[in-house]
């Protein structure tokens, strides 16, 4: 299979899976708008109305926090189990391993568009109507791309090879929850230098800070660093395919012998 | 001509072991074949036969390319192509046929065009009728084994690779099943084909491979090889 092959059979699988989801429900495609929603709504009660954090716009930081999570935590965890999800399918065909997890990153990929119009909907009609600085969310989102990639190649060899890993995923993700700033300010910690740790070494949170900058904030995030992260990942994102080239045929034995 | 001339593939002391980590200690070790040796003849009907779990599937599957031996290889030029024709197992069941068809023929090199091309041939001949715009999960086993043997020949390939398929449906979808076959087999295609049932090897294959516990029992003749296998039954 070549490339090409390839990039039209992810894509035209993870549009019939988006098309089979939408179908088991009886609001359809208006779950991709209204799930991530419910998400921000539950925090919001949580933490405005139940235990008062008293933020100014703390529905929009909210929104501006957990959309991008969830794009992350979502496609993450598909993806890291759509190789041993597709076991009948590896015990007939001989097919590249990278393909599942990217299945899976383009369907929540395909969703997300539609969650970020919301989340810029929302900014616009808190009073910070869209400007040309706006554009600086492309770099970011195409960053964030390869953050997913790169965890979900990772993820899916892991979770192939040894099945615990999918309990760890989840964990990592609710820890990741915690510690990325969703629901508080990462910039209220009042040591610097752990500040500067959580940003440094958590790139999700180097994010979803950078996209309040850009939305709310109006302010431009540190351009080298996110230059810094996008060359990093992609090395990841390689290694991760070349995880899932080189023990192809182990990773079969294993998924069809579990 | 002796089309058993050309040797188009060989299985050299070909070993599977499968083992399966239970818990973090406990392993289970099977090993599946043991020292397989067989070569493959250009246009020939080669049957393999054996009793449920004696290693025929996992045979199918290293001739395929699906899983590599523990030892031993195959040898097969990197051109001549392969496909493994099974009871519809890679579908996905949240999807309808139609995009089962369609994501088959791709997996089976089509480009998408191409793919959607040959679904109204795909359709008429799994007669799945408006069941074909359905989910996959809805389907009874034998729709399912329709649906997989009728994408499954459209694609053309050196060696077909066939694995119990005939053995479902209903009387006619087999018949039909059974008269492509031949047709196929009379078209000088090569085929593997793997059965249980002694009827269709006997009707449909040139020579006999019996598999018994992963070893090779005996080969040969299909006359013969059908024989002592029957005789080997009714003494168990």
């Amino acid at each position: 299979m070549n490339l090409l092959q390839a990039i039209e059979l992810v894509h035209t699988q993870s549009r019939m899976s988006l098309k089979a989801d939408a179908s088991k429900f009886y609001l359809g495609y208006f779950w991709w708008i209204l799930e991530p929603l419910l998400y921000v709504i539950v925090f919001y009660l949580v933490f405005e109305v139940v235990l008062q954090f008293g933020r100014g716009e703390f529905l929009l930081f909210l929104i501006c926090g957990k959309i991008p999570f969830l794009w992350f935590s979502k496609s993450i965890t598909q993806a890291s189990n759509s190789i041993t999800q597709n076991k009948g399918l590896i015990g007939q065909t001989v097919i590249p391993k990278t393909i599942f997890p990217f299945i899976s990153i383009q369907e929540v990929l395909y969703k997300q568009w539609l969650v970020f119009a919301v989340m810029f909907l929302v900014t616009a009609l808190y009073d910070h109507p869209p400007e040309w600085s706006w554009l600086w969310l492309i770099p970011l989102i195409i960053v964030q791309y390869q953050l997913i990639v790169a965890c979900s190649l990772i993820g899916a060899f892991l979770v192939s090879l040894i099945p615990d890993f999918r309990k760890m995923i989840a964990m990592g993700m609710l820890f990741l929850m915690f510690a990325s700033g969703i629901f508080w300010d990462i910039n209220t910690i009042a040591n610097p230098e752990l500040r500067e740790y959580i940003l440094v070494y958590n790139p999700l949170a180097f994010l979803i800070d950078a996209y309040r900058q850009v939305l709310i904030n109006q302010t431009m995030y540190e351009l080298s660093h996110l230059s810094l992260l996008a060359f990093l990942l992609s090395i990841f994102a390689l290694f991760g395919h070349i995880l899932l080239q080189k023990f192809d045929s182990y990773i079969t034995i294993k998924v069809i012998s579990s | 001509m002796n089309k058993k001339a050309v040797t188009i593939l060989s299985a050299n002391n070909i070993s599977l072991k499968y083992k399966t980590r239970s818990r973090l200690v406990k392993r289970f070790e099977h090993v599946a074949l043991n020292n397989i040796s067989f070569e493959l003849y250009k246009g020939e009907t080669l049957g393999i036969l054996g009793r449920n779990g004696c290693g025929k599937s996992s045979l199918l599957k290293i001739l395929t390319g699906v899983i590599h031996p523990t030892s031993g290889q195959v040898n097969v030029n990197k051109h001549i192509t392969r496909s493994l024709l099974t009871l519809g197992l890679g579908f996905r069941k949240d999807l309808s046929g139609r995009d089962n068809a369609i994501l088959s023929a791709m997996l089976g090199g089509l480009n998408k065009r191409d793919a959607i091309q040959s679904l109204d041939e795909i359709k008429e001949f799994s007669e799945l009728n408006d069941f074909f715009e359905q989910p996959v999960r809805t389907y009874s086993s034998g729709m399912r084994a329709r649906l997989g043997f009728s994408t499954a020949i459209k694609t053309n390939v050196d060696i077909l690779l066939i694995d119990e398929v005939l053995g479902v449906g209903d009387a006619h979808f087999k018949e039909k099943a059974q008269a492509y076959m031949t047709n196929k087999i009379n078209s000088n295609q090569t085929i593997v084909f793997v059965s249980h049932n002694l009827e269709q090897i006997h009707a449909l294959c040139d020579r006999v491979i019996w598999i018994e516990n992963g070893i090779i029992k005996s080969q040969g003749d299909t006359k013969k090889i059908s024989k002592q296998y029957q005789q080997f039954m009714h003494r168990l």
